[in-house]
């Protein structure tokens, strides 16, 4: 972009560009810019609801034996909670980057099919409308985020809200395998010329291969669904067992589903790590094919592993061998990464932007939330631990210490080209420590009330129960400081986007393609894609001096590649 | 009092299961200190300072990626190979041996029975410190989950499904536990409470448990007895011995002997078993027992006759 | 490279079959679990009768392979040979509402016992999955012969062709399972 009118010009931001003024421009568009801001917004509204559920469950466990909450009514926010955050907060987090970022990357105009993506968006956003409409409908539903049979069944829950849940992730469902398909297509047919699948971005790679799993694993669930629903509106008797109908049924269907499901949520996290950590390490990203090789490895495990959720069920020793063994071995492609990031970060020159702080947290946090699922590998541990609060620790380390972590890594790393505006560095740190605080101190003592007795879903404990007590009020405690540090970050969103500075075209000296553009990128993208004749295609530019190899030095190099 | 943690074993199967505990935790813990102590390490030494040149562009290294392959897989196979062998030691095969206690599941409350003898509990469960038990697992309703730290692995009590899992306790005393798979309103209070006996005195409960309860001896526990029989009481309670039969909620013959109420809602005493038997939504709100309206002295004639269910 | 429709046809068959696998599997695994203990109504379908409309639907996707060489060249034969497809598909459905009709007057209903749960949820499903296809051939036919020059393009038959071919597919899966292997 000539730099002389870039200077003259009125600062750029998302709020100025005249095709995305108006709610109409955005209500009926089918950009996958604006689509994929949607999808966050999305996300931040119902992360409102989910913090306020997590706030009160909190509350609820802070002191033994409290009244503050009826069973009924936490029962109805645990749920709602779990569903909220796996599939209205983090599912669309990672739908909405992922089509935002994808056809850039790739340096293409838009997704393969731009209608087809409105349609992921808009059935998300209904879904989840649903879904929360149950508790004006009498109850929000009441069996947990996964909601085992039989207690799923209308002869113990036989209020609509279950019913709503059903649909509600009949249609987000469909959105999402709609958006999957969309993501392949658009990877395998609109990439510019000279981006061979070897120079994607990890970003891209790892988005590409989630969309698999979402394909492959969106079914599941959905199969699951509707035979809940036969049961509850035509008496079917899938999971009636009083009838021939099977409890484990569900659970080996549900978890099918669900534990690709939350490979499907951290996956593309990996991506924004593996583009965030060489940028701001000044290095290309360490191992890019080991990287990318483990990422297919972690897909196809990942449909091999779900009865690790079902080791106390009694399935037999066989049985548990098979699931066991794969569990372990799952670990093994996801320590790679984490040896390649922090590879990566050796040896480079490390500027601690407030992205780069969440991504290296993120490592470590991660790791601790790996550590204890690999602990739960081990069967009889499993025997132990599983069902109590080991195991909340456990996914909200991975979930919220490593997706949410790595997802905000994202969000201060590419606000600047959605919007044209920076964050707040200032206000970012203070984000940064006290979520680390907020963060770890909520969730790091449920290890050890677990390891105390403390079963899940619990909507209070005993009283006489030793440390149950102090360990729930510390985590309590701490939860006020994660939701603090999190209305900041909140704030600074708000607030940058109108005293943000302007960002510029590439305000980290990135090299992927997204860079080579305006921030935020004209309705078309790109007004000339440069030919791709490597991974890094504006290191080049930038680095005539140390001009990059077709692939990476000593694979490949030397093939003049056209 | 015994922390109910899976920490502090009191039988060889949760001996067993935190051996295993404590190696994969040390094993873990060495892995976190090597990732964070890199991590930390990386972010001082590796921290941009002004005037630094640009870092050598490194893509990788294959021999490296390899050893952190092997590594780790050599470190999760060893955790597999004791896994299983834990496995053996905690969950043997019963092969012909007759389970030792029968349990059923209920919302919210615990059915045992001992085929041996045909003892009936609800609740508390005896049995006899030092000797290795099989227990039998099912539930009437939902998936609930048997879950004493300190004796047992956890045990899915599934509806339609005959679980089986081996429990002891190397010596007397009192082992809570808890339901660990959430199954309603009330899953926070259907707790277990694991009594472990020396033999002589669990045969003794045992003999106890088949008796039947004496004749009610004051004319206030007489009247306390129809005020039962003649409530919808019998319709859900069997007290051996009487009209009531009915196997809805827990078995109340030895009511009196127990510590504790409602699943360990309550301590078992007077006050709370009159609290408890007319407003028992105020304590369990959800629970299967509606709230009752009783006249004052029908419901101290009651309270009369079921303390002395011992 | 493919082309996107087809790709994106293809991708959706690939999720579908998931779909259908796991309705099948429930299907084989109620029905192993009640052959074992018994007491199951299984043995009242009528393969020969419903192998008749099979061999309909089976043809369906032979029709709808010749409708799509003749289009968009040729727009009357191609037109001939979708009616043709969805005649036929008709006919399929037909003959499942006739089952249908028969089993429930036998009393064999969803919520009577595991076979009918599992035989109406997954046969329902396939017949859904025949009747979305029905108004897919349908509106390829109405661009057949009311469209302009050159629809309905090969793109579009072609993804159409490769959804009823899927269709087709499952139910041999379903026939064999269903027809032959659990009603012996």
């Amino acid at each position: 972009m000539n730099p002389e009118l870039q200077a003259s010009a009125p600062p750029r931001s998302i709020l100025t560009i005249p095709e995305y003024r108006g709610l109409l421009s955005w209500v009926s568009s089918v950009d996958h810019k604006q689509i994929g801001i949607m999808y966050l917004l999305g996300a931040l509204f119902f992360f409102v609801f989910a913090l306020t559920e997590a706030l009160l469950i909190r509350a609820q466990l802070a002191v033994p034996e409290n009244t503050l909450l009826s069973p009924e009514l936490y029962n109805q926010i645990f749920t709602m909670h779990g569903t909220t955050m796996v599939f209205l907060v983090g599912m669309p987090l990672i739908l909405g980057l992922s089509v935002y970022f994808t056809p850039l990357m790739i340096g293409a105009r838009d997704m393969a099919f731009p209608r087809l993506n409105a349609f992921g968006f808009w059935v998300f956003l209904f879904g989840g409308f649903l879904l929360y409409f149950s508790f004006l409908a009498g109850s929000a539903p009441l069996a947990g985020w996964f909601a085992y049979a039989p207690l799923n069944e209308k002869a113990y829950l036989f209020n609509t809200g279950q019913d709503y849940w059903v649909i509600a992730l009949l249609l987000t469902g469909a959105g999402t395998i709609a958006t999957a398909i969309n993501i392949i297509v658009t990877v395998f047919t609109l990439r510019a010329p000279g981006m061979t699948f070897q120079r994607l971005p990890l970003f891209v790679w790892m988005t590409m291969i989630n969309a698999f799993l979402m394909l492959f694993a969106m079914p599941a669930l959905n199969t699951a669904l509707v035979m809940l629903f036969a049961d509850r509106q035509l008496d079917a008797l899938f999971f009636q067992t009083g009838q021939g109908g099977s409890a484990l049924l569900w659970r080996h269907y549900f978890w099918f589903f669900g534990h690709p499901e939350v490979y499907i949520l951290i996956l593309p996290v990996f991506g924004i790590i593996s583009e965030v950590i060489p940028v701001f390490s000044r290095k290309p990203i360490y191992g890019y094919g080991f990287l990318a090789g483990s990422t297919v490895a972690i897909a196809f495990l990942s449909f091999a592993v779900w009865a690790h959720h079902m080791f106390a069920t009694g399935l037999g020793l066989p049985v548990y061998y098979v699931f066991a063994g794969a569990s372990m071995l799952i670990a093994v492609p996801t320590g790679i990464k984490i040896f390649n990031w922090i590879a990566t970060m050796w040896g480079g020159s490390i500027r601690f932007t407030t992205s780069m702080l969440f991504a290296t947290a993120f490592l470590i946090q991660f790791t601790i939330g790996g550590l204890s699922g690999v602990a739960f590998a081990a069967v009889p541990i499993d025997w132990q631990l599983t069902d109590s609060y080991f195991v909340v620790a456990h996914f909200h380390y991975t979930l919220l210490g490593g997706m949410l972590f790595g997802i905000i890594a994202g969000i201060y790393y590419w606000y600047p080209k959605m919007t044209g505006r920076m964050l707040s560095e200032k206000w970012g740190r203070i984000h940064f420590w006290l979520m680390v605080v907020g963060f770890n101190g909520t969730f790091f003592v449920m290890h050890l009330m677990g390891l105390f007795g403390m079963p899940r879903r619990v909507f209070t404990y005993p009283a006489d129960m030793p440390y149950l007590g102090s360990m729930n009020l510390l985590s309590s405690c701490s939860a006020l400081v994660l939701v603090l540090s999190l209305l900041i970050f909140i704030g600074n969103l708000a607030v940058s986007l109108y005293r943000g500075e302007p960002a510029g075209d590439n305000p980290w000296e990135g090299w992927s393609l997204e860079w080579a553009t305006a921030s935020p990128p004209p309705p078309e993208n790109f007004e000339r894609v440069p030919r791709i004749r490597n991974r890094r295609p504006l290191w080049d530019r930038q680095h005539p001096d140390q001009p990059e190899s077709p692939l990476e030095a000593g694979h490949g190099a030397g093939e003049v590649l056209s | 009092m015994n922390i109910p943690s899976p920490l502090i074993p009191a039988s060889s199967q949760a001996r067993d299961l935190d051996q295993l505990f404590q190696v994969v935790l040390i094993i873990s813990v060495a892995i976190f200190l090597v990732v964070a102590g890199l991590v930390i390490y990386n972010a001082f030494r590796y921290r941009q300072r002004p005037g630094d040149a640009l870092p050598k562009q490194d893509h990788g290294n294959h021999r490296l990626e390899i050893a952190w392959t092997i590594v780790p897989l050599i470190i999760v196979t060893v955790m597999f190979l004791l896994s299983v062998r834990t496995m053996h030691l905690v969950d043997p095969l019963p092969l012909d041996r007759k389970p030792d206690i029968d349990i059923v599941a209920h919302q919210w409350w615990w059915e045992a029975h001992y085929p041996a003898t045909g003892a009936v509990t609800a609740n508390e469960i005896h049995i006899p410190a030092g000797k290795k038990l099989l227990f039998r697992i099912t539930s009437a309703d939902v998936v609930h989950d048997f879950w004493v730290p300190q004796l047992a692995q956890k045990i899915d009590a599934v509806p339609g499904q005959m679980n089986v899992a081996w429990i002891s306790a190397d010596r007397p005393g009192v082992y809570l536990g808890a339901c660990a798979e959430y199954c309603g309103a009330e899953h926070a209070w259907m707790r277990v409470r694991v009594v472990a006996q020396p033999q002589a005195e669990f045969e003794r409960w045992q003999q106890h448990q088949l008796r039947l309860p004496a004749a009610p001896t004051s004319e206030q526990a007489s009247r306390g007895f129809h005020v039962f029989m003649n409530r919808p009481c019998s319709n859900c309670h069997r007290i051996a011995g009487t009209p009531a039969q009915g196997r809805i909620g827990p078995d109340l013959t030895h009511l009196g002997s127990r510590k504790t109420l409602a699943a360990g809602v309550l301590a078992n005493n007077p006050g709370n078993l009159a609290a408890w038997v007319t407003v028992p939504q105020q304590y369990k709100p959800g629970s299967n027992m509606p709230n009752f309206q009783f006249d004052p002295q029908q419901l101290k004639d009651l309270i009369a006759y079921l303390k002395e269910l011992k | 490279m493919m082309d996107k429709n087809r790709m994106a046809m293809l991708l959706f068959i690939a999720s579908e079959t998931i779909f259908f696998a796991m309705l099948v599997i429930a299907f084989a695994f109620f029905h192993s679990s009640a052959a074992a203990g018994g007491g199951e109504p299984f043995g009242v379908l009528h393969p020969l009768k419903t192998g008749f409309y099979s061999i309909c639907l089976f043809s369906s996707s032979f029709s709808v392979w010749r409708a799509g060489i003749h289009l968009p060249a040729n727009r009357r034969r191609g037109g001939f040979w979708l009616l043709a497809t969805i005649v036929l598909g008709v006919v399929f459905l037909a003959g499942q509402g006739l089952e249908y009709r028969e089993l429930l007057l036998q009393n064999i209903t969803i919520s009577r016992s595991l076979f009918g749960t599992t035989f109406f949820t997954l046969t329902g499903f396939h017949g859904l999955h025949v009747f979305i296809g029905l108004i897919l051939l349908a509106i390829l036919w109405v661009l057949a012969v009311f469209g302009r020059d050159g629809e309905p393009m090969p793109t579009a038959t072609e993804s159409v062709s490769l959804y009823w071919h899927f269709v087709d597919i499952v139910w041999v899966v379903i026939f064999a399972v269903v027809y032959l292997w659990a009603n012996r």
